[in-house]
């Protein structure tokens, strides 16, 4: 059977395992350990290898969510993950001290795969933070000469997080119908 | 994870007005995935009661009194530890309320089972050992803005609760079906001019005021309404129900005499107001153009012209419409004329004047200037069958749970 993946990225913190977590119809699988790093001061735990949970489909077809560990350190893993992956779920923390440039890295970390699928951006923490504005990031993003959805999402509600997916479908074919 | 199907909770809801008794129907439906559903206080298995109403406290003791027995959550803003309640705090997170109800079911269907040792005992952790009012004081007060709250008054920023959206919709895209667009007389039926309705003057006044760079109230025969700029925020006391029916209304001479735009201080004009009626200016520009527009387009918008949209709304935030997101994909990839779009994705007509409408208002939407764009029609963008039929079964999952 095909192994259908969509990878979830972004910075530690960014909401990552949770984002997973609502849309996931198993529990799912952390491999979180202690911060060492720099990490702990915003988390006291963080993903080191990967996050995995599945979308069941009918018909007995699984969809499989990876979320890319946070830290930098664990980059090697980015590209076995992304192998075969249906498209990319960017999330960004807006609370950090600079999120575009964390946009930046990870856009460009996964430039071949997001030419090769799609991309879409979910902006996390903006009920804290509410600068940079989505608008903001789409001025960014245009410098970029790219236009993928960007939303402001709170990766604990389903809703959203399954709205970031569909953006993500439809970008690839907005020809898609739900049935 | 999301949670297995299973009967849902029966409850029934207190202390709320319409909207919100409606609003907390659809979230226990969508963002709680139907743990719960709202029926009448004879058959409900649980109270659920806004702790932050007027009237809180009399309904609380009316319930205790009417259905002992029965399980009661309270919700409020403010911490509240009454006696043999379950509370959950505002703004109410779909988790914490659904892990309340689960438990109280659980609890129910224990109690329904023949084992008269046992007995509900309310959890320590959700249940105050110690007897009070509800509300007291600040928690039945609604929450206003004041000056220590700054620029920013905290507020829900939740995307307008609309799941049913086919027959929601109906109310205020369904004024269209097939139109001959071939018909000039019907074709003119299916524009509208934002100048004469609220929403035209409304844009004006904000751009006036985003030019100026200072906040500025909306004087009307209807509620004033209170821009301002520079938190990209709008102030006005009236629900969605009443700015809907206000919408959709076309004005008269006499509203636009007595328009009146007048420069305010900002942080006095904020000092006092709910907090809750505060609005991001765009989500309020996207709602109250679609309830406008009525799935109309807006004049000056040539129907087989392309156009184009700059950026992708922030959906998750947005009153969504039908295929509003196919729609976007679609003119974000390449210009194409609305009749195009239309046919292309196979939709109603309503659905892309609504969007289109909507994203107008947000200064979104453009008009390609590329000559080649309005003679090739490219075709729609075409995916293996194969990966189309796992998209679709994704999206399908996606739009069932």
């Amino acid at each position: 059977m095909s192994h259908y993946k969509i990878i979830f990225t972004g910075p530690v913190g960014a909401g990552k395992t949770t984002a997973i977590n609502s849309i996931s119809d198993i529990p799912t699988v952390k491999t979180d350990a202690a911060a060492s790093d720099m990490t702990k001061n915003r988390k006291a735990s963080t993903t080191v290898a990967m996050d995995y949970g599945v979308m069941n489909l009918d018909g007995g077809e699984k969809v499989h969510l990876y979320g890319t560990p946070g830290q930098e350190r664990f980059d090697f893993m980015w590209d076995i993950l992304t192998t075969g992956g249906i498209g990319l779920i960017l999330l960004l923390d807006n609370t950090r001290a600079d999120p575009f440039q964390d946009m930046r890295f990870f856009l460009d970390a996964f430039d071949k795969f997001i030419r090769s699928t799609a991309v879409t951006i979910g902006v996390t923490q903006m009920d804290l933070s509410n600068t940079p504005t989505i608008a903001d990031y789409h001025i960014q993003l245009e410098k970029m000469s790219i236009k993928p959805p960007v939303f402001a999402v709170d990766a604990r509600e389903h809703n959203d997080v399954s709205l970031l997916v569909q953006s993500l479908l439809y970008s690839l074919d907005p020809g898609l119908q739900g049935e | 994870m999301k949670k297995a199907g299973s009967l849902p909770i029966k409850v029934a809801l207190y202390g709320m007005d319409s909207r919100s008794h409606k609003t907390m129907e659809l979230y226990l439906k969508g963002p709680c995935r139907g743990v719960a559903m709202a029926v009448d206080e004879t058959q409900a298995e649980i109270d659920i009661i806004d702790a932050d109403f007027a009237t809180a406290g009399e309904i609380l003791a009316q319930r205790r009194e009417q259905t002992p027995e029965r399980p009661i959550v309270l919700l409020s803003l403010q911490p509240l530890r009454v006696e043999n309640t379950h509370f959950v705090q505002k703004p109410v997170n779909a988790e914490q309320l659904t892990s309340v109800l689960q438990k109280l079911k659980a609890e129910i269907t224990a109690l329904k089972q023949p084992r008269p040792e046992q007995q509900v005992q309310a959890s320590p952790a959700e249940t105050s050992g110690q007897d009070s009012v509800v509300g007291d004081g600040a928690a039945s007060a609604k929450p206003v803005a004041t000056a220590a709250s700054g620029d920013q008054p905290k507020k829900a920023k939740k995307r307008v609760v609309f799941e049913d959206n086919e027959g929601g919709y109906a109310a205020f895209l369904g004024t269209l079906s097939n139109i001959d667009f071939n018909n000039p007389e019907q074709l003119r039926n299916a524009s509208f001019d934002p100048r004469v309705y609220f929403l035209g003057f409304v844009l004006s006044a904000y751009k006036v005021a985003c030019h100026e760079n200072r906040a500025l109230q909306l004087n009307s025969i209807w509620k004033p309404l209170l821009i301002f700029p520079k938190t990209r925020q709008i102030w006005l006391d009236a629900d969605d129900k009443q700015l809907r029916a206000f919408a959709g209304v076309e004005q008269t001479k006499s509203f636009a005499s007595n328009i009146k735009l007048v420069a305010i201080d900002a942080e006095t004009a904020k000092q006092g107001k709910a907090v809750d009626k505060f609005q991001d200016m765009d989500v309020f520009v996207w709602k109250l153009t679609i309830w406008t527009s009525k799935g109309r387009y807006p004049v000056g918008l040539e129907l087989d012209q392309p156009v184009y949209l700059k950026q992708w709304p922030n959906f998750t935030r947005l009153l969504l419409t039908p295929d509003a997101l196919r729609l976007a994909a679609l003119l974000l990839q390449e210009p194409r004329a609305p009749l195009d779009l239309i046919k292309v994705l196979n939709v109603k007509p309503q659905y892309v004047f609504a969007l289109i409408s909507a994203c107008q208002s947000l200064g979104i939407l453009a008009k390609s200037q590329r000559r080649v764009d309005q003679i090739v029609v490219p075709e729609p963008p075409k995916q293996q069958s194969k990966k189309k039929g796992l998209l679709s079964r994704i999206l399908q999952k996606l739009l069932a749970d």
